[in-house]
């Protein structure tokens, strides 16, 4: 690929006035034959790599498969790799400069098409006396495929210098700009493409960025934040459905829980009834979603269980990556067949119309018409009273379910903090975001290892049971979960100081000042860190 | 980066015909592959119509006062740089002489190029000269066109000798192969297979002597791009992908 030096916008049909012209001055011109190649400019779902800066583009041209990736700024070089196969997910290209910038972009996520285009490239070689290039001028008409009529953009004409020639190639940019006076193009051709594709650039995220105004009803903007989540999941079930990549499924999950959490943490808000029922909705898409997603985490965990075995017995374990795939094409027919239900389009379709239509005054719950900010303190600061309760009752002798409940608590804390982030100072509430967070992965790590081991044993048996398993696999699978169970240990150990962190003078003083700090700002009775009730059983 | 010498003790074996051609099929391969034309005859040079010209000549290359980057020329091939000939290399073992560490100025100047190309050629001049060691201490391995002659084969002991007294050159892979090969001719038939038989590692890949190769100085482009379909043109292609297999 040739480093690109500038590019112009080439009216319609004035290419044989700038050969005509450039034969006046002096060149020797050679045109190459015109070459045609089809193009795709891809990304992830959520847009990995145009957020980290660029552009990925896969061209077809001369019998040969290209993978480009463009950086947007212009400052670094355009990397190129061939490629055989239509690029899909990341970590199935082969390696490659294109594939360690796309892996580190969009990680286990699949490249989509987000733009499909044809490309005519005519080249312009302007010659010294010994019929050597100096220059290439490189000519291209690009037009969006698979549309009727075909969209175009405007021609483009790029000087594309050779190395050791860059002075000439400079001699001809101007003369371009200011003999020929074409009009440089301001904005990088791809740049432009990318925003005629059906998907807006950047236009999906899973992370939440609500706008919410202090003084709105709770209604309203509990509305708002339910209609973002329901957006998420819709716009996750053709992915999950398709199995386009495990992400589809675990973003429709995730705003799934939110859905659960903001129901259920923000009572009084919507009628009765509708709690009730949609709760009970989203309690049963959380479960039919949940066996693919198990394993899932397993499949996507499957390289780092096995590189955490003495390198003898790795390949033991293969039989355990064969039952999860056995296994994952039914539990996936599954999943489809729930995500096509007439339970699934009723939730998603009478949920909308739910959150769409406002609630008659008279059927208004207690809640319904308080300001979102003096709700959301009130309900937030509840949230945190009871993590730093039930945090402060672990000891050494809790029983894991303390820990699982303990990490439930925290995570319906995360959301609420996430749903309202706009209403706080964004400094203050980004760090105690970030201090839950240590929590949460520390719980995390606890439950999920001590999950992973339970299912690891169960699923053991289910192969010993079936006579799908031999002595070294199961011997695999015992070193695997003995590994797990001491990661958990681990974390189990690390939790007294991780919870002290949160609990510090500092994490407390955090929490108050942002939610319970009265209208008038921080508390002035209160002492900095200080809690009204504090509670004897911190010992763990 | 993987460097290759293309070296003979005797001229007119066919060595920039060989440099310029197997440069091009790398390049066509997708390695991004640089030709040092180091014959002040700068025939290689003359091949891809590049103006044989080194800045600051032959003496800052040996004392490594250039960036030798600075002096890269991109050719009219995807992927294919050539660093030129000049008519100033003639005295570069002179020059060579005078620097400091004579024997790896070579090796010195192409290392900052290392994460700009995949595959080095080095198109060597006749002789067995300092530069010829400082070839030797650079190159990762050396094809060695051999014309069926007894002539040639004396300059291929000579310098299997050379290598084998010298034990800092000594680890280099040696790749012999036949080149201008007339098959017509019972005398170069036996003298091939007598030197098959003396030197088992010698590349399979024979290339003829054909007006095909000649007339690289009219057309002045690599055998693939004006006569692809050339028997010697499918040779060197025979002899690339042999070369990459070894390698």
């Amino acid at each position: 690929m040739h480093q690109r030096f500038q590019d112009y916008l080439l009216p319609s049909g004035s290419k044989p006035r700038l050969v005509a012209t450039l034969t006046q001055c002096g060149w020797r011109l050679l045109e190459d034959p015109p070459g045609l190649a089809a193009v795709r400019l891809l990304d992830s779902f959520d847009w990995g790599a145009y957020l980290a800066g660029a552009i990925v583009e896969e061209r077809l041209e001369a019998g040969k498969r290209r993978l480009l990736w463009h950086d947007l700024s212009g400052g670094e070089p355009t990397l190129e790799q061939l490629i055989f196969d239509a690029p899909g997910l990341a970590r199935d290209l082969a390696p490659g400069p294109v594939q360690g910038r796309i892996l580190a972009a969009i990680g286990v996520r699949r490249l989509l098409p987000a733009v499909e285009m044809e490309v005519e490239t005519q080249v312009l070689r302007l010659l010294d006396d010994e019929e050597k290039t100096l220059v290439r001028l490189v000519i291209e008409e690009y037009r969006l495929s698979g549309k009727e009529p075909r969209r175009g953009l405007a021609s483009r004409l790029s000087v594309n210098p050779l190395k050791g020639y860059e002075v000439e190639a400079q001699a001809v940019a101007d003369w371009l700009s200011h003999g020929f006076a074409l009009e440089p193009a301001l904005r990088p051709l791809l740049a432009e493409a990318l925003t005629l594709g059906e998907r807006p650039p950047g236009g999906y995220s899973s992370k939440l960025a609500y706008r919410l105004d202090p003084a709105e009803r709770a209604d309203e903007a509990l509305r708002q934040i339910l209609l973002g989540l329901l957006d998420t999941i819709e716009a996750n079930i053709p992915g999950a459905r398709e199995n386009l990549d495990s992400e589809f499924l675990h973003d429709l999950r995730v705003a799934t829980r939110r859905t659960r959490a903001a129901l259920a943490q923000m009572p009084g808000v919507l009628p009765p009834q509708v709690e009730t029922e949609f709760r009970a909705h989203f309690a049963w898409l959380q479960q039919v979603t949940g066996p693919v997603r198990d394993l899932d985490v397993y499949l996507l965990d499957f390289d780092a269980y096995q590189a955490s075995l003495p390198q003898s017995m790795r390949g033991d374990l293969e039989p355990l990556r064969f039952y999860l795939l056995s296994h994952y094409a039914d539990e996936h027919r599954l999943l489809v067949e729930a995500l096509n239900s007439v339970t699934m389009d009723h939730l998603v379709h009478h949920w909308r119309q739910v959150l769409t239509e406002p609630t008659p005054a008279e059927m208004a719950p207690a809640n319904a018409d308080r300001p979102i900010k003096a709700l959301a303190d009130e309900r937030v600061w509840r949230m945190v009273r009871r993590v730093r309760k039930e945090g402060r009752a672990i000891t050494v002798e809790s029983p894991p379910a303390d820990m699982h409940e303990l990490r439930k608590s925290c995570k319906k804390l995360r959301y609420l903090m996430e749903f309202f982030q706009n209403l706080y100072l964004g400094q203050a509430i980004g760090g105690a975001i970030k201090l839950l967070k240590v929590l949460l992965d520390n719980l995390g790590t606890f439950q999920d290892l001590a999950v992973q081991a339970g299912h690891l044993q169960d699923m053991a048996a289910r192969m010993q049971a079936q006579g799908l398993t031999g002595t070294p696999a199961l011997l695999a699978m015992g070193a695997l979960v003995a590994d797990l169970l001491r990661r958990q240990e681990t974390a189990r150990e690390a939790f007294a100081d991780t919870f002290r962190g949160f609990d510090s003078d500092r994490g407390r003083g955090l929490f108050r000042g942002l939610f319970h700090a009265g209208p008038g700002g921080a508390d002035p009775g209160a002492e900095p860190g200080s809690d009204p009730q504090p509670d004897p059983g911190h010992g763990s | 980066m993987n460097i290759v010498g293309v070296y003979s003790i005797k001229g007119g074996v066919g060595k920039t015909a060989t440099a310029v051609n197997l440069a091009y099929l790398a390049a066509e391969g997708g390695s991004r592959t640089l030709l040092w034309d180091l014959d002040p005859q700068a025939a290689a040079t003359f091949y891809l119509r590049v103006k044989p010209k080194v800045k600051g000549g032959g003496k800052s290359l040996a004392h490594g006062r250039t960036d030798l980057d600075g002096l890269v020329k991109a050719t009219d091939f995807d992927g294919l740089d050539l660093l030129p000939g000049d008519f100033s290399l003639r005295n570069m073992d002179l020059m060579l002489e005078d620097a400091k560490r004579p024997t790896k100025q070579l090796l010195r100047l192409l290392r900052p190029l290392a994460d700009a190309y995949d595959t080095v050629f080095l198109d060597c001049p006749p002789s067995i000269s300092l530069l010829s060691e400082n070839v030797f201490r650079a190159a990762d391995l050396l094809l060695v066109p051999t014309v069926p002659t007894t002539l040639s084969e004396r300059t291929l002991d000579q310098l299997t000798g050379f290598l084998a007294d010298h034990v800092r050159v000594s680890g280099i892979e040696v790749l012999p192969f036949f080149s201008m090969v007339n098959s017509g001719l019972p005398l170069q038939v036996g003298l091939m297979e007598r030197v098959a038989a003396r030197y088992p590692g010698m590349l399979r890949t024979a290339i003829p002597l054909t007006a095909d190769v000649e007339s690289m100085g009219i057309h002045r482009l690599p055998l693939q791009v004006y006569a692809p379909g050339c028997p010697a043109a499918q040779a060197y292609r025979a002899l690339w992908a042999e070369v990459q297999e070894r390698g």
